[in-house]
């Protein structure tokens, strides 16, 4: 039974490399058919093969458009197992609030962004694209996240999440929530300047930024507040 | 020698022909430097100048006199060639640029054919081809620089991005067909701008980067195109230079191939190395936008004397400026170029 299941968590793995849809659906049906947590055939299935895609963008195997098909594969096989998850034993690994800053209507990246955050076991709350600030915190603080992730990809547009980061300070929830920035034209040096906590250079570095994050216990009372 | 006026410096250096100095520009477009500061000390606010020759034409001329960049350029943003496809635009204000809020079809295979003529009908092109008349007409000692949205950043605007990038996998008849459909209109859009005037055209193409497409699809989808574009406007007499945004190692080797008289790119590739690797291409840029809005001063000209040594060709920011960027640093970046040594003023125009 557990060489059984290994087989086909590989498979899905597989089929989402292969940005095979029809085979990801088909596979998540025969996991649910045999009685496997579907929980775990997300994780060591779909989302190991979006894993798997991650590394090959990283290494450039994979570029945008492979990336995109890959997601359509896991997506289509969650679709399946989502009916059967309550059942699952699998935690949630925390609450991503993610969108574009305002005055941006780029959103690929930020949608790789949280297609690698949901395979990575977050929630993630999607707001778009030309969000404003105020929208931003008040989403946060709403849903409780842990984690906040704002994403642009233009030089112009970069001061605004400065703004964010601003609102989040001025309204004395800065401490509440860690801000994870990234994005074409941003880098570690811009992250720290804005006073960001983390950066990642890619949709993979960001889900393991999060991951990184959320871990990191949040100070009940900042310093600077 | 004569000094030459700085629309000669510019054709020289784009032409390779000896010249007195670089030229410091600010081509216009994605990379305009209409910042807030210049808006704010004019009466030609943003966003009406973005549909109105005459406003288009005085604010190039205003950001011309207060930056100190040695061109005139149009329009301000990148918006233009996608709103004429039928994708819906937020004209923004002058802290905040125009932006696509809905594209105009959701996937490449949606996507209607529109007779050119009646797309280059479009108010916004009259005003940008109004405004290069005027430019062109008034400033004759400027180069007038017209910029279009190259054929991948405009077919992504015009389509839903996710299904265009998508259907480079899985339609692959249907986005060669949108991107032809693009190519086509924008070599026209092109053609009218040279014979409205314009002395140089830049086309950007953020969205043509190798971090998105691969070296594969860039060579498939955007190179003929660029090239396409390139031919198109160079036989129609002006200069092009072509913009591409992100780090180009992916598809380095094939930047030749597109023929531009000059590429410009993003602060993280280093001009000098590019040259060393094909010394025929000419260069344009690349100075920090991050560092043109933090500053200080002091470090922009640094950046700029580095550039110089180098051997970049044509001295200019290295992708779109930030509305909120200093005055003074702009000043920094131009003064450097022109004097070889830094001069800060802090003057207001």
């Amino acid at each position: 039974m557990a060489e059984q299941r290994e087989h086909l968590f590989g498979q899905l793995s597989d089929a989402v490399v292969a940005m095979d849809v029809e085979q990801a659906q088909a596979l998540s049906r025969a996991a649910v058919e045999h009685g496997l947590d579907a929980g775990e055939a997300m994780e060591q299935g779909l989302a190991d093969g979006m894993h798997r895609a991650g590394i090959r963008y990283e290494r450039q195997e994979y570029f945008i458009p492979e990336l995109l098909l890959c997601s359509d594969a896991m997506y289509a096989g969650l679709e399946v197992l989502r009916p059967h998850m309550s059942n699952s034993h699998c935690r949630r690994r925390g609450t991503v609030v993610i969108g574009v800053v305002e005055g941006d209507t780029h959103d690929i990246g930020k949608n790789l962004v949280k297609i690698m955050l949901e395979a990575a076991g977050f929630e993630v709350h999607d707001l778009g694209r030309d969000v404003s600030a105020r929208r931003f915190v008040d989403r946060t603080m709403e849903v409780g996240a842990d984690i906040l992730a704002l994403s642009t990809l233009m030089t112009t547009t970069m001061p605004r999440m400065q703004d964010v980061l601003m609102l989040l300070q001025q309204e004395g929830h800065r401490h509440r929530v860690r801000v994870l920035v990234g994005g074409g034209p941003v880098s570690q040096a811009f992250a720290d300047r804005i006073g960001a906590d983390g950066y990642a250079p890619n949709a993979s570095a960001a889900a393991r930024a999060a991951i990184a994050l959320a871990a990191r216990p949040a100070s009940p009372r900042p310093a600077d507040e | 020698m004569p000094m030459p006026t700085p629309k000669e410096r510019l054709l020289r250096t784009l032409a390779g022909e000896a010249h007195d100095r670089p030229p410091v520009i600010c081509c216009g477009g994605m990379m305009n430097a209409a910042t807030v500061e210049i808006a704010a000390g004019t009466v030609y606010l943003l966003p009406a100048a973005h549909c109105d020759g005459r406003l288009m034409a005085a604010l190039a001329v205003d950001v011309h006199r207060c930056t100190g960049f040695e061109n005139l350029g149009v329009p301000f943003d990148l918006t233009l060639e996608a709103e004429l496809l039928g994708s819906e635009v937020d004209y923004g204000n002058a802290a905040c640029e125009p932006r696509v809020v809905r594209e105009a079809f959701p996937s490449a295979g949606a996507v209607i054919r529109d007779s050119v003529d009646s797309l280059l009908g479009h108010p916004r092109v009259r005003a940008l081809t109004d405004a290069v008349r005027r430019l062109s007409a008034a400033h004759a000692h400027l180069p007038v620089i017209a910029n279009i949205a190259g054929p991948i950043s405009t077919a992504a605007s015009a389509v839903d991005p996710l299904a265009f990038f998508k259907g480079m996998a899985r339609e692959e008849h249907a986005t060669h067909r949108v991107l032809d459909l693009v190519c086509e209109v924008l070599e026209e859009h092109a053609r009218r701008l040279v014979a409205a005037g314009a002395t140089v055209v830049c086309i950007g193409d953020p969205t043509a980067t190798g971090e998105i497409l691969g070296p594969h699809r860039f060579a498939e989808f955007a190179l003929p195109r660029l090239s396409r574009l390139v031919a198109a406007v160079r036989s129609a007499g002006a200069p092009v230079i072509v913009h591409i945004c992100g780090d180009i190692t992916a598809v380095r080797h094939l930047l030749p191939e597109m023929r531009a008289d000059a590429l410009s790119t993003d602060a993280k590739v280093s001009l000098g190395a590019l040259k060393r690797e094909f010394p025929g291409i000419r260069t344009v840029g690349n100075v920090s936008t991050q560092l043109l809005e933090f500053g200080p001063p002091e470090r922009v000209a640094r950046q700029v004397q580095r550039l110089l040594a180098e051997g970049v060709d044509v001295v200019a920011p290295a992708c779109g400026l930030s509305a909120s960027t200093p005055l003074t640093h702009i000043r920094a970046l131009t003064d450097a170029v022109k004097l070889g040594r830094p001069l800060y003023r802090n003057e207001r125009c």
